[in-house]
């Protein structure tokens, strides 16, 4: 039997405590009827046993992603409605996770980061409730773009900004919708409607549009919450600063093209009304959260990975952790080239402006 | 017919008469678009800004009013919106005139009255009565969110509007002083000879813009001479732009070095999630 369904089985077992048996690892978990995910409409309760199954399930889709990349966690101890920490430290992790020291300024020494990279790890997060993930942009490993890049990430922020952490892999957009549907609470963010999906939806197939107009790929999930997050794969030349200005430099012109549609605004007043087009995760030590990463809406969604051919047909919350892993069952995960089709933006852009 | 560059009613008294307005009149001067000489391109407008050293997207420009020498007050959307403009609909009638007492210098520009839907009985009635008293009728309209004076007068069938000039438009000083200048009664006769001379009905269609043809006919010789420019192969000219401005903020970020955007130590003001950095 696989790990994937030797793990369903054992989970399978009606009690609120186990200890997991993940290869040569044994994991405690606790609290497994604990309500995670109120449950909205149709969608009822999602508990935490709901979440370690989904995670088991999605793992063979979701650990590529997650692969070389420090991750930085959001937990939720009370679930999704309850008070949420966004986890960068780890002390004395066990033994099945990988450690790596990076220099932060903020601190003005090394931290110990974690990068999760078996189910070991995904289910030790899960058990913690550590259900957000947000790798970065940048990863560890040198192949097959990045070779001859230092790997000295500690010590001193010139080391880590001459080491390959500093070079992402993805130039990201958080296309985040500011159209309110009327029902939310004062100073709360928009809630998801369809309307304002809609716009970000037809914004996102005008960018690709644009951007395939210079023959560059981009792909798209939905955020899980109320957006859109466009990814762009590039070949390692640019640092994170270059990555910025070039995000920067597609929203300032976006913003000239759709004026109607998008704001680059910081004050939330003056987004009102419109998309926010964020290019501001484009930044060592920013994140967004991984494809596959469940969200903090009552239903329980997740950020779903969708092919351009069909984000006219799908809404956030038909992916949840209650439907996804049979989706990807049977689609397979439209992203899992991504890495594959990285694009040479310093030589296009070279030969478009020669 | 044209499309309409504005559209609203006539009021006068309880009448209400549905208009529409076409422009009467049209520039047929060629125009020329200004090149690069050495590439043949068509040069563009930007905006730009001396002091930050960039192009100035529309959205970052604000109108201001230079009240000293470098010193502006500026006005938003807002502000012009707070200005008082009687109804942007409506060609509120004031007053019946001979046009006769208005001299031309006044008229500005001249536009077709077309009426409305199911309008037509209420036009006609208008038309007629100004044509039978020789009468036009002084009036005032909001176009482009300026009100103008004007004056509707019938001709060939049609209510003209003409817009007209305020009175403080009209310069006053002419600089023009022919009180030393004598006249003399033969002269005068001489004049006359040769003014009755040279009288006839005037017909427009005599007069033709020489200037125009002539240039007219030197383009058309230049194009059979084959004396073309032409720009390089047009590119996808918004693509080609931002292919240019993503080479230029590449260029920039380099050499920036570590000049960090300000963006990132301000996090979303609503979010939970904090923004300090890694590294």
């Amino acid at each position: 039997m696989s790990e994937v369904g030797e793990l369903l089985d054992q989970l399978g077992e009606p009690k609120a405590r186990l200890v997991l048996k993940i290869g040569a690892h044994d994991l405690p978990v606790t609290n497994l009827d604990k309500v995670l995910w109120p449950g909205s409409g149709s969608a009822g309760p999602l508990t935490k046993r709901d979440l370690l199954r989904y995670m088991v399930r999605v793992s063979p889709w979701l650990l590529p992603h997650l692969a070389g990349r420090p991750l930085f966690v959001t937990r939720y101890p009370d679930g999704v409605t309850g008070k949420s920490f966004y986890q960068k430290h780890w002390d004395n992790p066990p033994a099945f996770v990988r450690n790596i020291a990076i220099y932060s300024s903020h601190t003005e020494g090394d931290g110990n980061y974690l990068i999760c990279e078996n189910l070991a790890t995904l289910l030790w997060l899960s058990q913690m409730a550590g259900l957000e993930m947000h790798p970065w942009f940048s990863r560890v490993d040198l192949k097959p773009d990045a070779r001859g890049r230092s790997r000295k990430f500690s010590g001193s922020e010139a080391a880590l900004d001459k080491s390959v952490l500093n070079f992402p892999d993805f130039v990201v957009f958080d296309l985040d919708p500011y159209e309110y549907s009327g029902r939310e609470g004062k100073g709360e963010e928009p809630e998801l409607h369809r309307r304002a999906f809609n716009r970000t939806r037809d914004l996102a197939l005008r960018l690709r549009e644009l951007l395939g107009a210079l023959s560059l790929e981009t792909f798209v999930k939905t955020s899980g919450r109320t957006g859109l997050h466009l990814y762009l794969p590039i070949v390692r030349k640019f640092d994170y600063d270059a990555a910025r200005s070039i995000a920067e430099t597609i929203g300032r012109y976006a913003l000239r093209q759709w004026p109607d549609e998008v704001t680059l605004e910081w004050s939330v007043e003056r987004r009102t009304g419109k998309i926010f087009f964020d290019y501001n995760q484009n930044s060592r030590g920013k994140s967004l959260a991984s494809i596959f990463s469940p969200r903090r809406h009552a239903s329980g969604t997740v950020s779903m990975p969708v092919d351009w051919k069909q984000l006219e047909d799908v809404y956030p919350t038909d992916f949840t952790i209650s439907t996804v892993p049979d989706l990807l069952d049977r689609q397979g995960d439209p992203w899992a080239g991504i890495l594959g089709a990285k694009q040479d933006l310093a030589e296009l852009l070279e030969q478009r402006t020669a | 017919m044209p499309r309409a560059i504005w559209s609203g009613s006539i009021s006068f008294g309880m009448v209400t008469i549905p208009v529409k307005m076409f422009g009467a009149t049209e520039s047929r001067d060629i125009r020329f678009s200004l090149l690069h000489a050495t590439c043949g391109t068509k040069l563009q407008q930007k905006r730009w800004c001396p002091t930050d050293e960039v192009e100035v997207p529309w959205t970052d420009t604000a109108r201001g009013y230079e009240f000293s020498k470098g010193q502006y007050v500026t006005l938003t959307e807002e502000d012009f919106d707070r200005l008082p403009l009687s109804s942007k609909h409506t060609i509120d009638l004031s007053a019946f005139v001979e046009e006769r007492e208005i001299d031309p210098v006044f008229y500005e520009k001249s536009y077709y009255l077309a009426p409305g839907e199911r309008a037509e009985k209420p036009y006609a009635l208008l038309l007629k009565a100004l044509e039978e008293k020789k009468l036009s009728a002084t009036a005032s309209i909001t176009i482009r969110k300026k009100e103008q004076l004007c004056v509707l007068r019938p001709l060939d069938g049609t209510i003209m509007l003409e817009t007209l000039f305020y009175p403080d438009e009209i310069r006053q000083d002419r600089g023009i002083d022919l009180d030393k200048v004598k006249v003399s009664e033969r002269e005068l006769d001489m004049a006359f000879t040769l003014i009755e001379l040279l009288k006839k009905p005037f017909d427009p269609s005599e007069y033709r813009d020489h200037y125009r043809d002539a240039l007219a006919q030197l383009i058309e010789s230049k194009l059979e001479g084959k004396q073309v420019v032409s720009a390089p192969a047009t590119r996808e000219t918004g693509v080609l732009d931002l292919a240019e401005a993503l080479k230029r903020s590449v260029e920039a970020a380099k050499k920036g070095g570590k000049a960090k955007a300000p963006a990132r130590i301000r996090a979303r003001p609503t979010r939970t999630r904090r923004t300090r950095k890694v590294g």
